[in-house]
C-alpha cells in the first residue's frame, strides 16, 4: 500500500452526514413501506363518513380525509406504491440501459454504438412527462404506464454513464491481458468490465430513484398515475386541494412525505457517490 | 465555424424529423384507431366514420405523416374534435399564460440561484456555504406543485395576499394578471433555483483556482471585482448551458403547476385535451413541447459553441 491511499482506505465514509441522514430517511420510508404489508392503524380504504375531516389527533395521527379514511395509513401504504413504481421504473432503466452502454462500448464508434447514443440523445432531449402523456392519453392511467413512462426517462442516463466508464475500463491493461487469454468480448464485459461499473451505477440508480418518486407523485397528481382506491401520495395532495383552506393538514403530510422520501434517496445517492469514488466529492 | 452551423442544423433537422415520427407512431399507429380512441367504446358508427374521413384516417400512413408534417411547417394544425377550432388558435390563446408563466420562473430561479451560488463560493466552508447546500437539496427534494399548495395555504388562505389561482386574463389588466403568475412561477422556479445555486457554486470554486484569478488579486484588484468581473463571467457558461438543459424540466412542470393554480395555459390544454381524448390537440401539443425543447438545447449548444471553439472541433 502506498501512502496515497491512506486517506482514501481510513476516511469513514459512512459517517458522512448526507450518508447517515439518506440512509435514515429512506430507512424510514422503507420501514412504513414494509410495515404496512402487516400492520396500519386502520385499514387506508376504510371509509368512515361520521369521522371525515378531522384534525390530527391520538386516534388519527395525521387526522381523517373528507371519507373518513386514516391519513397515517394511507401514507404507510402509499410509500408501498411510490417504492414499487421507483422500483419497477428504476429496474427497467437500469438494466436496459447499462446493457445497452455496455454493448455500446464494446466497439466505439461503431454502428451499434451509434444507434444507441443517438437514441439516448434524442431520449434526453424529449421531456419525460410528455412521454407518460402520451402513453395515458391512448391506454389509459395507471400505475404501470407511469412505469414504464418514468423508465423510458430513465433509459438515456444509464447508458450514457455506462458507456462512459466502461469505454473507460476498456483501455485498461487488464483488459488487454483477457483478451490475450482468450476471452470474448461478451466474457470480458460480464466479468471485467461490469464489474468495475456496477458501482457507479447504483450510485446513478439511487438518484434516480429520487427522481421516480418526484415523477410519480407529479402524474398522480394529475391522476395519470396511480389509480384509486390505492392510496398514493401525489393523489392525496390532488384530493387534499379541495379541503385545504379549512383542513390544512390534509396538503402538509403527504407533500412532507414525498420530499422526505425523494431528499433521503438524493442524500444517500450523494453519501454513496462520496465512498465510490472521493473524486467526485461535491464539497468542492 | 459555418461548417460547424450547418452540421448542427442538420442534426437539429433530424431530431425534430425523429421526434415527429415517435410522436405520430404513438399517437397515430400504436392505437389502431384514433377515431375510436377520441369517440370512446359506446361510439356511433356514423359518427366514427365521420371523424375518420376528418381526420384523414382513410389515407395511408405515409401520406398522413407528410400532410401532417407538412400543417405543422405552414400553421396548419388542424381542428380540435372537442372545441372545434383550429388548434393552432387554442395554442396561441394559451400560449399568453404559459410563455410569461415560463420566463418569471426563469428569472425568479436565476435571481435567487446565481446570487446564492456566489455566496456559497465566496464562503467557501463556512456557514453560508453550508446554508445554501441544505436550501439546494431542500430545494430539490420538495415537489414544486405541493410547493405551491404551501404558497397557496400562506399567502391566499393565510394572509389573503394573492388568488389562490385562476387567471383574469390580460385584459384585465397587467397588475392582476401579473400576480395571479406569481405564486405559480415561484413554486416554478424553486427546484430551478436549487439546481441553480449549485451549478454556479461549483463553476465558480472551479474558475477561483485558475491563474487569471490569482492575477486579478495579484494586480490588487479589490475582492469584489475579483469576483463579479472575472471569476463570474467564465463561471457563466456552465450556468447558461444548465439553465437551457432545465428548460424541458420547466414545461414538464409547467404542466403539473398549471393545474394546481387552474392556469388556463398549454398544460392545461395538454392535460384536458387527455381526459378529452383530443388527440389532435394532444398530439400537435406534444409536438411543440418537444420542438421547444428541442430547439432550446440546440441554441444552448450553439451558444456554447461560439463562447469555446474547442467545442467546435470535438464535435
Amino acid at each position: 500500500m502506498t501512502v496515497a491511499d491512506e486517506p482514501v482506505r481510513t476516511r469513514r465514509w459512512w459517517l458522512g452526514a448526507s450518508f447517515l441522514i439518506g440512509a435514515a430517511l429512506t430507512g424510514l420510508v422503507v420501514a412504513a413501506a414494509m410495515v404496512s404489508y402487516v400492520w396500519t392503524p386502520y385499514a387506508p380504504t376504510q371509509i368512515a363518513i361520521l369521522n371525515r375531516l378531522k384534525p390530527p389527533s391520538a386516534a388519527n395521527w395525521f387526522g381523517t380525509d373528507q371519507f373518513g379514511r386514516d391519513v397515517f395509513s394511507m401514507i404507510m401504504v402509499g410509500a408501498r406504491n411510490s417504492l414499487a413504481v421507483g422500483l419497477g421504473a428504476v429496474g427497467f432503466g437500469m438494466v436496459v440501459g447499462t446493457t445497452l452502454g455496455l454493448l455500446a462500448a464494446i466497439r466505439r464508434d461503431g454502428w451499434l454504438d451509434n444507434i444507441i447514443m443517438r437514441a439516448a440523445d434524442f431520449t434526453h432531449a424529449f421531456p419525460a412527462v410528455l412521454t407518460a402523456i402520451m402513453i395515458t392519453a391512448i391506454y389509459g392511467p395507471g400505475m404501470l404506464n407511469a412505469v414504464i413512462a418514468i423508465g423510458v426517462l430513465n433509459l438515456p442516463y444509464f447508458a450514457r454513464l455506462a458507456r462512459g466508464v466502461a469505454i473507460q475500463i476498456w483501455t485498461r491493461e487488464f483488459i488487454q491481458a483477457a483478451r490475450a487469454a482468450g476471452l470474448t468480448n461478451w466474457q470480458i464485459t460480464l466479468r471485467h468490465v461490469l464489474p468495475n461499473v456496477a458501482g457507479v451505477i447504483v450510485v446513478q440508480a439511487t438518484i434516480q430513484f429520487a427522481l421516480a418518486i418526484l415523477a410519480e407523485a407529479g402524474l398522480s397528481y394529475l391522476g395519470l398515475g396511480t389509480q384509486p382506491p390505492n392510496p398514493s401520495w401525489g393523489r392525496m395532495l390532488n384530493e387534499a386541494q379541495t379541503f385545504m383552506a379549512a383542513q390544512p393538514w390534509l396538503a402538509i403530510f403527504p407533500g412532507a412525505a414525498i420530499a422526505i422520501a425523494v431528499l433521503g434517496f438524493n442524500l444517500l445517492g450523494d453519501g454513496l457517490r462520496d465512498a465510490i469514488d472521493p473524486r467526485l466529492r461535491r464539497s468542492r | 465555424m459555418i461548417a460547424y452551423i450547418l452540421r448542427r442544423l442538420f442534426a437539429l433537422a433530424a431530431t425534430l424529423a425523429g421526434a415527429a415520427l415517435v410522436i405520430f407512431l404513438m399517437l397515430e399507429i400504436l392505437p389502431g384507431d384514433p377515431a375510436a380512441v377520441t369517440l370512446g367504446l359506446n361510439a356511433a358508427p356514423e359518427a366514427l366514420a365521420a371523424l375518420r374521413a376528418e381526420m384523414g384516417l382513410d389515407q395511408p400512413a405515409p401520406m398522413r405523416f407528410l400532410s401532417w408534417v407538412g400543417g405543422l411547417l405552414t400553421g396548419d394544425l388542424g381542428l380540435s374534435y372537442t372545441y372545434r377550432v383550429p388548434v393552432a388558435q387554442l395554442i396561441g390563446e394559451r400560449m399568453a399564460v404559459t410563455l410569461p408563466l415560463a420566463f418569471m420562473a426563469i428569472a425568479l430561479a436565476t435571481l435567487i440561484g446565481v446570487p446564492l451560488g456566489i455566496l456559497a463560493a465566496s464562503r467557501h466552508g463556512r456557514p453560508e456555504d453550508a446554508a445554501v447546500m441544505v436550501f439546494a437539496q431542500l430545494g430539490l427534494a420538495v415537489p414544486n406543485f405541493w410547493f405551491g399548495l404551501l404558497l397557496v395555504l400562506a399567502f391566499a388562505i393565510g394572509l389573503g395576499w394573492l388568488p389562490a389561482g385562476g387567471f383574469p386574463g390580460w385584459h384585465a389588466g397587467f397588475a392582476p394578471a401579473l400576480k395571479s403568475l406569481l405564486m405559480p412561477a415561484f413554486a416554478l422556479a424553486l427546484p430551478q433555483a436549487a439546481i441553480l445555486a449549485r451549478v454556479t457554486r461549483s463553476a465558480m470554486l472551479d474558475t477561483l483556482q485558475e491563474d487569471f484569478v490569482r492575477t486579478a488579486r495579484a494586480k490588487g484588484l479589490g475582492e469584489q471585482v475579483t469576483m463579479l468581473r472575472h471569476a463570474l463571467r467564465n463561471a457563466l457558461i456552465p450556468v447558461v448551458t444548465i439553465m437551457g438543459l432545465q428548460f424541458s424540466v420547466l414545461i414538464a412542470g409547467a404542466i403539473i403547476i398549471e393545474n394546481v393554480f387552474a392556469l388556463p395555459g398549454l398544460g392545461r390544454l395538454v392535460f384536458q385535451s387527455i381526459a378529452q381524448h383530443d388527440l389532435i390537440v394532444v398530439k400537435d401539443l406534444v409536438m411543440l413541447f418537444a420542438a421547444l425543447a428541442i430547439i432550446v438545447n440546440f441554441a444552448v449548444e450553439l451558444l456554447y459553441g461560439l463562447i469555446d471553439p474547442r467545442l467546435r472541433e470535438a464535435s
